[in-house]
Parts: C-alpha cells; sequence; structure tokens
C-alpha cells in the first residue's frame, strides 16, 4: 500500500515540477505535500465539476505532519487501510494540473422533466488558490452566461465568485455562504463534488465488497460537526484506484437521502478521471446526470484565463 | 301487507325478539367495525375536473395548507431573545415526522437576497443567534429593505414574527394539532405570546367538533323529545315502542353502514337527527289513530283495536314512508360521495322505521296491552266547539286568505332569496369569540392573510415565464388585486423574485425594483438565483420548464364572497392572458373548497327539484290523481321557498349543513302531507260534505301531524344550546321547516283539496 502512496507522492513531485515554472522551496516534504494537495484538489474538482471553493488544508504544517505520520503509519500497517486512510487517498488522487471538459449537466425532476445545461468549463491550480471558469453553452437564454470561482488554501478566506450576466452586461460579484448549497439547482452540494476535506469526517472502514465487478472498500463517514446536513456517509472506493464508485448520503435524522453512482471513468494521460456520475435523491425523486466529453488535461491554460475580461468575452 | 302484518300479530313474541335481537348484533357490529372520516379532503369528489387539476397543481408546486404560529413580543422581535425563540422553534417542527425539513418557513429558514456594491449575496438572515446590538441591528435592517420578507414574516409594527410549517392535509390529527400547540405553548414567557392558527387547524378542529357536539346534543335531543312525546301521547307504551322504533332504526341504518365498512362521515352523524324526526312521525300517526279509535269504541278488544290501527294506518306509513326514502335517494344525484352515502342510509333508515312501526308496534301492544283513551279524547268527542272543528270551518270560509297568504309569503321569500348567499367558509362556523376564531384575526391583522388561493397560468410554451410582457401582466395582476381589495393582503410569485434580483443587481435602486426588459435577463437571473439561492424556493412559483406558474394569493378571509371578489379581478385579465397564449386557472384548498361548496348545492337543489317531483308522480299515482301530487307538493314548496327567503334576509349563508336541510324539509312534509289526504280521502269515502270532511281531517290528521310538529320541534331546538353554531343554525333550521311545513299543510292543502274537489267527483 505505501509503495502506491509514495508514487502517488512521487507523482506529484514530477507534476510539480512539470507544471510550475519556479517551484517554491520549502522544506521538500511541505512542498510536495503542498502541491500534491492542491493539484489533487483541482484535479478532482475537474472530474467532479467542482468550480467553487476548494476546501484546502486548514494547517500546512499539520497537513504534513499528517502525511508524515501517513507514510511512517503505512509501513506498519501495511495491509491496514484505515477508513481514514482510504477517504485520503480518494482526496489527494491526482487528476492533472489543469483541465478542460464540456459538461453536461441533466436535471430530473419527479415528473421525469428533463433541464439539461450545456457547460464548457477550464480549471487550473496556482499553488495557493485555484482558479475556474465556466461558459454557458445552452439553454440558449443563458448563452455564454460565465462563472468564475477563485478559492484559497487559507481555510479562512471565502471563495470568491464572479458572474457575468451578457444581458445585463455586467460581471458580478456573488457570494454565498454555505457548503450545503446545492450547485445550480443540482442534487450535488459543492462538498458533494469533492470539496469536502478528509478531517472534517471520522472514518471506519465497515468491510470489503466487490460491486459491479470492481473490490472496494467500505467507509462509513460521521461528520465531526453535529449540524451539518448529513447525519453519515458511506463510500464504496475502488481498491487501489481510489475513486468512490458509489456514496449513500444519510440525512440528519439519519434516513438515507441521495445516492451518487460513478456511471462511468477513464484513465487519461496518467489519471483517472470520473465522467459519468448520476445523483439521485431518494426522497425528492429528483435525479442529477453529469456527463463530461472533451475532457483535456495537463494542457497548459494560460493563466490569464481567469479573468473578469474573459468572462465578458465569451468564449 | 295487511294480511302479513295482521298474521304477524299472532306471533308478537317472535317478531319482537327478533327484531331485538338483530338490533343487539348490529350493536356490536356497529362498535367494533365502525371508523370516522374525519379527513375533509375525502368528501371531495377525486374525478371532478377542478378537483384533478388543484391535486395535480398542487402536487407540482408543493402547494401545501401551512400551521401558522405567530411569536409576539410586545417589546419589538428583533432581540436575541426572540430571534432564538424563533430558531429554536423552527428547529423543533422541522424535527416533527410531519413536517418535511423544507416545509417550515421563519427568518431563520428564509433566504435574503441582498444587494451588495459590486453584485448579490443570497444567505440566511442568521445562522448563530446574534447576540450583540450591531448584529441585530443589521439583521432588522436586512429584513426590513427586503420586501420578499418583511411584512410577510415580520409584522408591519415589527411586533409579530411567523414560522409557517406546510404540511399535508391528511397529515393532521386533532394529537398532531395538540402536539403543536404543546410546543407553541413552551415557548410562551413574560414576554412572549404564541399564536397558532392557520387552515389544517381550522379545518382539522371543525371536523373533529362537528361531530364531537353532535354525540353531546343528540342524547339530549332524544330525552326532549321522550318527554314531549309522553306529555302528548300521555301514554308510557306508546312513547317508549315509538322511541324504541326510531332508536333500533338508527342501529340498523349504522350497523349496515359498518358492514359495508363504510366509515362515518361529518353529514352521516345527521343521520340520527333524521331518522329521529321522521321515525317518531309513523309513531305518533299510529298512535294518534289508536287512541281516537279506542275512545270511539270503548270496550275494544286489543287484537281488534291493533288490527284496525294496521288496516287503517299501513297504508299512509307505507306510502310517507316510499315518498321519504325517495326523497334521500334522490341525493344519489349528488357528486360528493358521502353525501351520497347519507342520502342512501337515511333512505334505509326511514324504511326500516316504517317496518319496526308497523311490526314492533303492534307486537309490542300485544305483549304489554293497549294504551288508555287520553281523556282530552273523550271530552272533546263530537263537541262542536272543537278547535280543530272550528279552525277548519274558518279556512273553508276564508279560503282565498290562505291562498293570498300563501302568494305573499312566496313572493316575499323570493325577494329574500335574491340575497342568498354560499359560504364555503370553515372559520365562520365557530363561534366568533372562539380562540381559533380570534388567532385568526390577530394574524390577519397583522399579516397579509390566512387563507390562500392559487392562481395558475399555464402556457402552452416552454420558456414562456420568462417573457417580460407575460411576467409584467402577472405583476400587474397582482398589484391591482392587491390594491383594489382590502381582503387580498397579499401576493406572491415569480415577478417578486425577478423585481427583487433587478433591483438587487442595480445596487438596490428603487427604479429597478421592476420586471427586467428582456427575456435572457430574466432567464440569466434565474440562473443567478439557482446558483445562490434555494432553487427549492422556485419551483413553489414556477414549473421546470417556465411554462406553468403558480401565484399565490393572499386572503383575510376563507369566506366564498372574499374568494369570489378575487377570482373577478382575476377575471377581468384573463383575455390578456388567453391573447398571451395562456390559460387561466386555480388551485389550493380555498378554490376547493369553493368548488366543493358550488358542487354541494349543486346537487342539493337539483336532488331538491328531482325529489319534489318524484313525490309528485307517486301521490298522483298512489292517489290516482294527479291534483293529489300537485297540491301534496305546495306545502312542501313553501317551506322551502320560507327556509330560502328568511335565510337571504336574515343573511345566514347556506353552507353544506344548511343547503342539506331541504331534504329535511321534503322527507317531513311530505309525511304530513301523505297523512292528510290519506285521511281526508278516507272521509270523503265515508260519505262526509265537505266541510265534515274538513273538520274531521283536520281533527285526526291535524292532531297527529301537531304532535309530530311539536315533538320534533321541540327535540330540535335543544341544537340551539350547542356550542358549535353550524348546530344550532341546523336546529333552528329544522324547527323552522317543520313549522312551516305544519302550517301548510293543515292551511293551503286542506284549501287546496277543498277547491279542487278531489275525491268528491265520483260520488256526484
Amino acid at each position: 500500500m505505501h509503495i502506491i502512496l509514495i508514487i502517488i507522492i512521487f507523482s506529484g513531485l514530477l507534476l510539480t515540477n512539470e507544471v510550475k515554472a519556479e517551484p517554491v522551496k520549502l522544506k521538500v516534504l511541505c512542498t510536495q505535500y503542498d502541491h500534491k494537495e492542491s493539484m489533487t484538489n483541482k484535479l478532482k474538482s475537474k472530474e467532479n465539476i467542482k468550480t467553487k471553493r476548494i476546501e484546502i488544508m486548514k494547517n500546512l504544517k499539520f497537513a504534513t505532519f499528517l502525511l508524515l505520520v501517513a507514510m511512517v503509519g503505512n509501513e506498519s500497517m501495511a495491509q491496514n487501510l484505515t477508513g481514514q486512510k482510504i477517504i485520503e487517498n480518494v482526496y489527494y488522487r491526482s487528476t492533472g494540473s489543469d483541465g478542460t471538459s464540456e459538461l453536461s449537466m441533466h436535471l430530473i425532476d419527479s415528473r421525469d422533466n428533463e433541464r439539461i445545461r450545456k457547460i464548457k468549463q477550464f480549471s487550473k491550480d496556482f499553488g495557493k488558490e485555484e482558479k475556474s471558469i465556466m461558459f454557458f453553452l445552452s439553454p440558449a437564454d443563458v448563452k455564454n452566461t460565465s462563472f468564475m470561482n477563485w478559492s484559497y488554501d487559507d481555510a479562512s478566506r471565502d471563495d470568491d465568485q464572479w458572474i457575468y450576466l451578457p444581458a445585463l452586461k455586467k460581471v458580478k460579484r456573488i457570494s454565498s455562504d454555505s457548503k450545503d448549497d446545492y450547485f445550480m439547482g443540482s442534487d450535488f452540494t459543492y462538498d458533494d463534488l469533492g470539496d469536502r476535506h478528509p478531517d472534517e469526517d471520522t472514518h471506519k472502514l465497515l468491510r470489503e465488497e466487490t460491486i459491479d465487478g470492481q473490490q472496494c472498500y467500505v467507509v462509513e463517514s460521521t461528520p465531526k460537526d453535529e449540524d451539518y446536513m448529513y447525519s453519515k456517509t458511506i463510500t464504496w472506493v475502488i481498491k487501489d484506484i481510489w475513486i468512490g464508485l458509489k456514496k449513500e448520503f444519510y440525512d440528519e435524522d439519519g434516513d438515507l437521502l441521495k445516492i451518487l453512482t460513478v456511471k462511468k471513468y477513464e484513465k487519461i494521460k496518467d489519471y483517472w478521471i470520473i465522467s459519468n456520475t448520476v445523483m439521485k435523491n431518494i426522497q425528492d425523486d429528483h435525479t442529477t446526470k453529469m456527463i463530461l466529453s472533451n475532457i483535456q488535461v495537463d494542457i497548459g491554460i494560460d493563466n490569464n484565463k481567469f479573468t473578469e475580461r474573459t468572462m465578458t468575452r465569451g468564449l | 301487507m295487511k294480511r302479513i302484518l295482521n298474521w304477524l300479530l299472532n306471533y308478537s313474541w317472535l317478531s319482537m325478539i327478533l327484531i331485538v335481537l338483530i338490533s343487539v348484533f348490529t350493536f356490536y357490529w356497529m362498535k367494533t367495525n365502525t371508523t370516522m372520516e374525519t379527513d375533509l379532503d375525502e368528501y371531495m369528489p377525486k374525478n371532478h375536473p377542478a378537483f384533478i387539476y388543484s391535486d395535480e397543481a398542487e402536487d407540482i408546486f408543493n402547494i401545501k395548507d401551512g400551521i401558522i404560529i405567530a411569536i409576539e413580543n410586545k417589546e419589538g422581535v428583533y432581540n436575541s431573545n426572540t430571534l432564538k425563540k424563533v430558531k429554536d422553534l423552527t428547529k423543533e417542527l422541522q424535527k416533527l415526522p410531519e413536517i418535511e425539513k423544507d416545509d417550515v418557513t421563519s427568518l431563520y429558514t428564509a433566504d435574503n437576497i441582498v444587494g451588495t456594491e459590486e453584485g448579490l449575496d443570497v444567505k440566511a438572515f442568521y445562522k448563530k443567534t446574534p447576540k450583540s446590538n450591531e448584529k441585530i441591528y443589521l439583521l432588522a435592517e436586512n429584513v426590513r429593505s427586503n420586501e420578499m420578507v418583511d411584512l410577510r414574516l415580520v409584522s408591519d409594527d415589527e411586533t409579530v414574527t411567523l414560522v409557517v410549517a406546510n404540511i399535508h392535509d391528511d397529515v393532521f390529527s386533532q394529537e398532531f394539532y395538540q402536539r403543536i400547540l404543546d410546543i407553541s405553548h413552551s415557548y410562551e414567557d413574560d414576554e412572549h405570546t404564541l399564536y397558532v392558527a392557520g387552515t389544517p387547524i381550522v379545518e382539522g378542529t371543525l371536523a373533529y367538533l362537528a361531530p364531537k357536539d353532535m354525540q353531546k346534543m343528540v342524547p339530549i335531543v332524544i330525552v326532549v323529545i321522550l318527554i314531549v312525546l309522553f306529555l302528548l301521547l300521555r301514554s308510557v307504551k306508546g312513547t317508549l315502542l315509538t322511541f324504541f322504533v326510531v332508536i333500533i332504526s338508527t342501529l340498523w341504518t349504522f350497523g349496515l353502514m359498518a358492514w359495508l365498512n363504510i366509515p362515518i362521515y361529518s353529514v352521516s352523524t345527521m343521520i340520527p337527527v333524521m331518522l329521529i324526526a321522521i321515525g317518531v312521525a309513523d309513531g305518533i300517526h299510529l298512535f294518534n289513530h289508536l287512541q281516537l279509535h279506542i275512545s270511539q269504541n270503548p270496550g275494544v278488544s286489543k287484537k281488534d283495536a291493533i288490527k284496525n290501527m294496521i288496516n287503517h294506518m299501513a297504508s299512509p306509513v307505507i306510502m310517507t314512508s316510499i315518498t321519504t326514502a325517495v326523497g334521500f335517494v334522490s341525493l344519489l344525484t349528488s357528486q360528493v360521495y358521502p353525501i351520497k352515502y347519507f342520502g342512501l342510509f337515511t333512505a334505509f333508515g326511514v324504511m326500516g322505521a316504517m317496518l319496526f312501526s308497523l311490526v314492533f308496534i303492534p307486537a309490542g301492544l300485544m305483549i304489554f296491552g293497549l294504551p288508555k283513551a287520553s281523556k282530552s279524547i273523550k271530552e272533546s268527542k263530537e263537541s262542536n266547539d272543537n278547535f280543530a272543528y272550528r279552525i277548519a270551518a274558518f279556512l273553508l270560509r276564508h279560503k282565498i286568505v290562505s291562498v293570498y297568504i300563501t302568494v305573499f309569503i312566496i313572493l316575499i321569500s323570493i325577494v329574500g332569496m335574491q340575497k342568498i348567499w354560499i359560504n364555503s367558509s370553515f372559520l365562520d362556523k365557530f363561534e366568533k369569540d372562539s380562540e381559533i376564531v380570534l388567532t385568526d384575526a390577530f394574524i390577519n391583522e397583522k399579516f397579509g392573510g390566512t387563507s390562500n388561493i392559487n392562481l395558475i397560468l399555464e402556457a402552452k410554451q416552454k420558456d414562456q415565464f420568462k417573457d417580460p410582457e407575460t411576467l409584467r401582466l402577472v405583476d400587474l395582476l397582482q398589484k391591482n388585486i392587491e390594491d383594489s381589495l382590502d381582503v387580498v393582503g397579499d401576493s406572491f410569485s415569480l415577478a417578486d423574485y425577478l423585481r427583487r434580483m433587478n433591483k438587487v443587481m442595480h445596487a438596490d435602486r428603487e427604479d429597478y425594483n421592476t420586471i427586467p426588459n428582456s427575456k435572457d435577463l430574466n432567464a440569466q437571473y434565474l440562473l443567478l438565483y439557482e446558483m445562490s439561492g434555494d432553487p427549492d424556493n422556485l419551483w413553489k412559483v414556477v414549473n421546470y420548464d417556465y411554462s406553468k406558474l403558480n401565484v399565490n394569493i393572499q386572503l383575510k378571509s376563507d369566506d366564498s364572497k372574499s374568494i369570489r371578489s378575487a377570482i373577478k379581478i382575476i377575471e377581468q385579465y384573463e383575455d390578456r392572458f388567453n391573447e398571451l397564449g395562456v390559460d387561466v386557472n386555480y388551485a389550493g384548498s380555498g378554490y376547493k373548497a369553493l368548488v366543493f361548496t358550488d358542487l354541494i348545492l349543486e346537487g342539493q337543489i337539483s336532488s331538491l327539484i328531482l325529489s319534489l317531483l318524484i313525490v309528485m308522480v307517486l301521490l298522483s299515482i298512489m292517489f290516482r290523481k294527479i291534483i293529489v301530487g300537485l297540491a301534496a307538493t305546495v306545502p312542501l314548496i313553501l317551506t322551502a321557498f320560507i327556509s330560502f327567503g328568511l335565510m337571504g334576509a336574515l343573511n345566514i349563508p347556506l353552507s353544506t349543513t344548511t343547503a342539506l336541510l331541504s331534504s329535511i324539509a321534503i322527507g317531513i312534509g311530505i309525511d304530513y302531507a301523505v297523512h292528510f289526504v290519506e285521511q281526508y280521502r278516507l272521509n270523503v269515502s265515508k260519505g262526509f260534505n265537505p266541510l265534515k270532511t274538513a273538520q274531521y281531517t283536520m281533527y285526526h290528521s291535524g292532531r297527529a301531524i301537531s304532535f309530530n310538529a311539536i315533538v320534533v320541534i321541540a327535540g330540535f331546538m335543544v341544537l340551539l344550546f350547542s356550542v358549535f353554531p353550524p348546530n344550532r343554525e341546523l336546529g333552528a333550521l329544522i324547527s323552522l321547516n317543520m313549522f312551516t311545513s305544519f302550517l301548510g299543510t293543515l292551511t293551503i292543502l286542506l284549501v287546496i283539496l277543498n277547491y279542487s274537489k278531489v275525491f268528491f267527483k265520483k260520488k256526484k
């Protein structure tokens, strides 16, 4: 197991060298971690179309310490993976340093009415911050509406968000104060899209199980904050690939609320990218499908892409 | 038939025991199997287009009735203590299994869409209860500047704030209501008073109170009837036998209902009332005849007297029962199932009462012996200054007066009927100073209104409700209806969202508090809202593809006049909406109640006319004279006219309860007419002249009819002391109907019979 971790970290290091023109030289591990972490975040955000507010490590030193412990601990634990470890592996799985894709978001209500939104999105990791920008392709009445999100490593700093409404011809800042918010009227909260840091929950490995022919770890995660919108989640994590193939969300009363299913994941360059997911809200009978196409990773997106000017210019 | 009845006299014990045994059995059946149905929705005809539409719209927009809890703090609600109570109460309600989390609205859950210098901000007014004065001041300012929330959740004088929990009406029960009350009261202290109101409370309490009050009143009615019956018949045997007939027929009716697994609806609680009023008539007429016969033939044997009674009275008793039953069966034309059942089972009970009157009473008399002839009868026998004789003579001398008076009364009644109105209000059924009415008035005074109607606009095209022209018309309609009707306190639609967004996106400038000019901008605002707010709120006012819109209109009263006045204004816009390709429809509990009331009345009026016609035909056949059929319905028509005319004149609205009363007017009125005509015919056939015929008929039949009227009127006057206003109205109106039927039969019917010289022709 620790070999994989080392490989991941190593690949992170390589990536760091690749992407970063002028790597910040802190303590090696620190840098390593920093990049690893933010990159994973960004890439993961790509696979999950995450755009807003990435919850970043609260404390870099603490993270470093954790990583050290993890590496050392791994040695002795060998085959005995903890729930915490598994979820971290998922969280830190690398998906590239920048990327673009077309997202088609299907919102289906209980009467099977379907609304489809097509979005072109770009994202890039800037080290201390993660920037993403998205343009609506359809429906026609919101075409060229664009949305930009900057999220920061510094957990005390809120994400910055802008929206450009072409009919108003103005870029406006928006803000919203909750991670429980649903992303664009979908069944995904920002947290569900991969924003939730492993340390916010306590994780317990329940069992190992084979679903869809994949060997999975079944991990139960219980939030440390009692007021959180879920009382617990259960994730089926594919061994060695570290993709959460399926996830169940339980509401405050402990009833099953939503089920997330990964329908498709593919290997693009060296990364496992999730490209088709379905989130079904059992209680409201509402479904969101997110389908990614034209996925490109590590293409070296220009830093100037992520500005208000780009937003107004459209695609 | 008479032969069978006479033959049965030989087996009195057997028939008596059999009837009692079956009754005991049905009683146990009833006790174990009876269910009550208190959900008012179960009354609605599910397949009626208006209901189908409304249910569908309710489903699409998640339209539910709200339980409104008002928290009052006379010092103002903007303080840490009150805000904490709002938060805690909201959370406690959200945790109740009957309430969905998203369905609780309060300052704690409301979205605050605010404009900042740079853009838009959607967030909660507070998460943690604000402690510092600055924070509380900021919160207050946020509320004050947000017209989507201010005055909707906080009153103008800032002393009251609302927590609204929307529930499905099938969720409501008395236990649930009690729990809500208990929870609310637990938040009260020296500073805070809590009030609970809203449509589910009103409807639920009504559905619970009406049968409960009836349960309390019926025994008193029975006791009074027993006493009056005894005073009139002067016979314990007669009183008890008559009384048992009524009780047994009621038992069998409810037993049958339980056996068929049909629940007791609140209208069904009126069945015993009907059966008491109608059932005693048979007994009274039988005993009346028996007593007259005994007094006229002293020393007659028990069996002969009973046989004479059967021979003379079986026909009128059977005839009256059939005509009455037919009157109730005509309620099957109603679209409302509980009313169909009501008609059907009352008819069954009436037939039961007939059977028991003809079998149980003679059997009882065989076993327990004849009653004593009353002294008053003996003394007045053949006396020329007999009161009845004098009245009959007087009536025949001044026939034209009766006709004039009748015509005059009908004309007056028609005038009164012009003013009659229908009320679907549930709240109006409560005492004016009851807590439920006062609470409702309090919240209506402080806020937009406790009652809702939902205007559903439906476009043929997708995305029509992003179109500025359509939205502006909606906005205009809302403004117009709010400004021109005092009863409309507030309205809410997608237009409010867009106006708010537009204003906020233009740095809170009031001149942008309008619907944006471009469809794209509307679409983009809505997208923005979905991205920053709670899109579930949006789906309460518009459907997924923006082809259906829900405009919520809040009313301060749930009476039909108010709802109709709002609909009238909406109708003025209908053409303009149609031009845009938009259909106008309605939904929600207020509207359903309105349609429902109309349905009941429509059904009521059609079944009234139908039963009149049937009765007319039946009587024409029974007496083989069309004129008799026509004449017999005159007192009935008179009764109905006076009843409706008086309601109009006294401003008593027609409601589901009062409308049903026309059935009793016919059911009982026809009995009087049949007995009277039958007696008249008998007297004619005995060869008396018109005056003597009239006098004997008045003496014999008139006595029984007035006994019957006195018993029932006395019995139902008791309901005037009910704590439940609809039951009081019921008592007053039944008494009135009985009185006019009684009076009409003895006067105008006699006059018409005399005029028409009916039955005399053969002789001449």
